[in-house]
């Protein structure tokens, strides 16, 4: 299949078999233009995080009306990974079914290991090497998230400069955290192949708005690394990144088990002791507890489920100077 | 001395009455506890959670001198069941938010549910000279009763000799662990042990027998406990490093089917099981063990991936590379 200069194609790329006659086979479309850098974009790491996935369509919307319109703009190799936890994906489960293990904890993985580890492992070897890898996630079902890069402070020198071109309102550098040694985006960063978490929307859901930020944003990138021609009109970046660390954010966890019924939306400016939501009883009008902002800032993690026990997240808020 | 039941944190629930992590606490309670005793992280690994229930029982009979020919000497921490919901739930994970509470250590008072868990836990766990966390494998997979053993010294070594059970196996460190309990102990000194016995989701009277004898040697063995006398062990004690353990990775799909069982010794190349199709039901391999080795680990699970773990061996010389030093087990 080609479509001028581009050559689409896809492809399995590494399957396992199951116990009766089904298999796990992890696919993944390639836009082949020029001889340029390699890009990639992963997705469906967590089988109930959806948002990724449709970034994907989008891209690939994008990229086919590119090969058919202007073809030789695509210099390099575009690479979409929309699922690589397909059976998570096709049972809605998060984790790997029947293993029950957090795909995002096994990597690098094994080539002879278990399951999960050699679907980890075929994925990275696949990755590795790449100009950029960008890793989408899309929180959980209980929090919605503004979309944002998490970058490991390990790594922050290579990759805040390339996460400051993808059109999103936050980056977030968090200090080393020993589990997440074990993640896609850690050990492709290890192993000097940049990779992007990107963390959107919420789980089970799609957000198209926040999805065509987060395209934008790509191209941009895409363009800055040079897989796509200098000369070739983008949409502009709007957002300009806040940076966000350990230091300037705030968790707001839950004090007593109920319904959290938010006062306040996503990505809005509140300021210390402005009231962000109530924790309710179901069973008298009380309200349990009043959820206050500790800080002048903007929550850019809000609770979407609304049940919560004693410590349940509820929100996140970067403290700013000037709150949008 | 008496027996109390005491509590290691009272929590609210969303639409269920308020729920407590209840603990036995034995012996003189104006000492330092010398011993804690955990099972039940994880809600679906029953043995370890019935066996402290019994011994609980035991100990406390002992300290209330039903059994006078017994003296329980310094004060016992035993903590059955840490994941209660997941208990009567039948969930290895904290049900509402599906957290692994063996993931969420050290744990944090202002943080997530299954975090303040995990900090009261360790906070009351920590000042005991000996601890102990029991686990069981998954629903798929049984465990020999052993213990584990993660960068021990020499006493922690000494110590796991006590329990009498049949494996004292020694496993890398890794960042899969870094986030256990075990591994809290272990960064804040003194002596802890990992017990694996069993599969999860049932009771094996069998291995239940054997973990409470265990824990009653380790209670002797520690002078914790005088006057018990129990039957002599069945076996030797066997020592594994971290190179000598073997997993057998099906390359294959579709049934697996087995008749050995955990505990016995088996020779290079001798039968473990076979493997048929799943539909066309045609036998597709014979599994054989490609080293000499005490069988610690066997799977129950008849439903075969391609890359599932079918058997552990323990070797008696190091087996290189394809040391499980990669396979993030299940159960700890």
């Amino acid at each position: 299949m080609t479509a001028g200069a581009v050559k689409m194609s896809r492809e399995t790329f590494f399957a396992l078999e199951l116990p009766y006659r089904e298999r796990i086979a992890l696919e993944r479309a390639v836009f082949q233009g020029g001889g340029g850098p390699r890009v990639a974009v992963v997705a469906g790491v967590h089988g109930d995080e959806l948002e990724g996935l449709y970034v994907c369509h989008r891209l690939a919307a994008w990229l086919e009306d590119l090969a058919a319109r202007c073809p030789d703009a695509l210099r390099g190799r575009v690479e979409l990974y929309p699922a690589l936890n397909p059976l998570g994906l096709d049972t809605l489960q998060r984790r790997v079914p029947i293993h029950e293990v957090d795909l995002n904890r096994v990597f690098p993985g094994h080539p002879e290991g278990l399951f999960p580890h050699r679907l980890a492992h075929a994925a990275l070897r696949h990755l590795l090497g790449a100009a950029l890898v960008i890793d989408i996630h899309a929180s959980n079902i209980y929090l919605r998230e503004i979309p944002q890069v998490r970058i490991a402070r390990a790594f922050e020198r290579q990759l805040v400069p390339l996460a400051r071109q993808m059109n999103l309102d936050l980056i977030w550098i968090h200090e080393a955290v020993t589990v997440l040694e074990n993640t896609i985006a850690h050990s492709l960063n290890e192993r000097d192949t940049p990779c992007l978490v990107v963390e959107m929307g919420v789980g089970m859901r799609i957000t198209p708005a926040f999805a065509e930020q987060v395209v934008t944003g790509i191209l941009n990138v895409w363009q800055r690394v040079g897989a796509l021609a200098p000369d070739l009109e983008l949409e502009p970046a709007t957002h300009a990144p806040a940076i966000a660390d350990d230091g300037n954010v705030h968790y707001l966890n839950a004090e007593v088990s109920g319904i959290f019924v938010p006062t306040t939306e996503h990505w809005m400016a509140v300021g210390r002791d402005e009231l962000l939501g109530r924790i309710v009883s179901a069973l008298s009008g009380e309200v349990l507890a009043e959820v206050r902002s500790p800080v002048d800032g903007v929550v850019f993690t809000l609770r979407e489920y609304p049940l919560v026990y004693e410590g349940s997240l509820l929100a996140r808020i970067m403290r700013t100077g000037s709150a949008r | 001395m008496s027996a109390r039941e005491s509590v290691l944190l009272h929590m609210t629930a969303p639409m269920r009455e308020d729920f407590a992590i209840p603990y036995h606490d034995l012996g003189p309670r104006e000492e330092r506890p010398r011993l804690a005793l955990v099972a039940g992280l994880h809600g679906n690994e029953l043995n370890g959670v019935f066996v402290l229930a019994r011994l609980a029982n035991f100990l406390a009979q002992v300290a209330s001198g039903d059994r006078p020919e017994a003296r329980l000497l310094a004060r016992v921490l035993v903590i059955p069941a840490v994941n209660v919901l997941g208990l009567n739930a039948r969930s290895r994970v904290w049900p509402f938010d599906g957290t692994d509470l063996n993931r969420m250590f050290p744990g944090y008072d202002a943080g997530e549910t299954t975090q303040r868990i995990a900090a009261a836990l360790l906070r009351l766990t920590e000042p005991a000279r000996w601890r102990i966390d029991i686990h069981s494998s998954n629903v798929d997979f049984e465990e020999l009763p052993q213990v584990r053993l993660y960068e021990p010294g020499d006493e922690e070594r000494e110590a796991a000799r006590w329990l009498g059970l049949p494996a004292v196996v020694e496993r890398p460190v890794n960042a899969t662990f870094s986030a256990t309990l075990a591994n809290a102990w272990r960064e804040r000194g003194g002596h802890s042990l990992v017990i694996q016995a069993g599969y999860a989701g049932g009771l094996q009277a069998a291995h239940c027998e054997r973990l409470f004898r265990a824990l009653v040697d380790f209670l002797e063995g520690s002078g914790l406990l005088v006057g018990v006398r129990l039957a002599e062990p069945e076996g030797d004690v066997h020592a594994f490093g971290v190179r000598q353990s073997f997993p057998m990775i099906s390359e294959h799909a579709g049934w697996f089917v087995s008749r050995l069982e955990v505990g016995q010794w088996i020779q290079a190349g001798e039968l473990v099981g076979y493997v048929y199709d799943g539909f066309r039901g045609d036998l597709r391999a014979e599994v054989r063990s490609p080293h000499s080795g005490l069988l610690a680990g066997i799977r129950r699970q008849p439903l075969l991936c391609e890359g599932d773990l079918l058997a552990r061996v323990l070797t008696r010389d190091p087996v290189g590379a394809m040391a499980d030093t990669y396979l993030m087990g299940h159960g700890q």
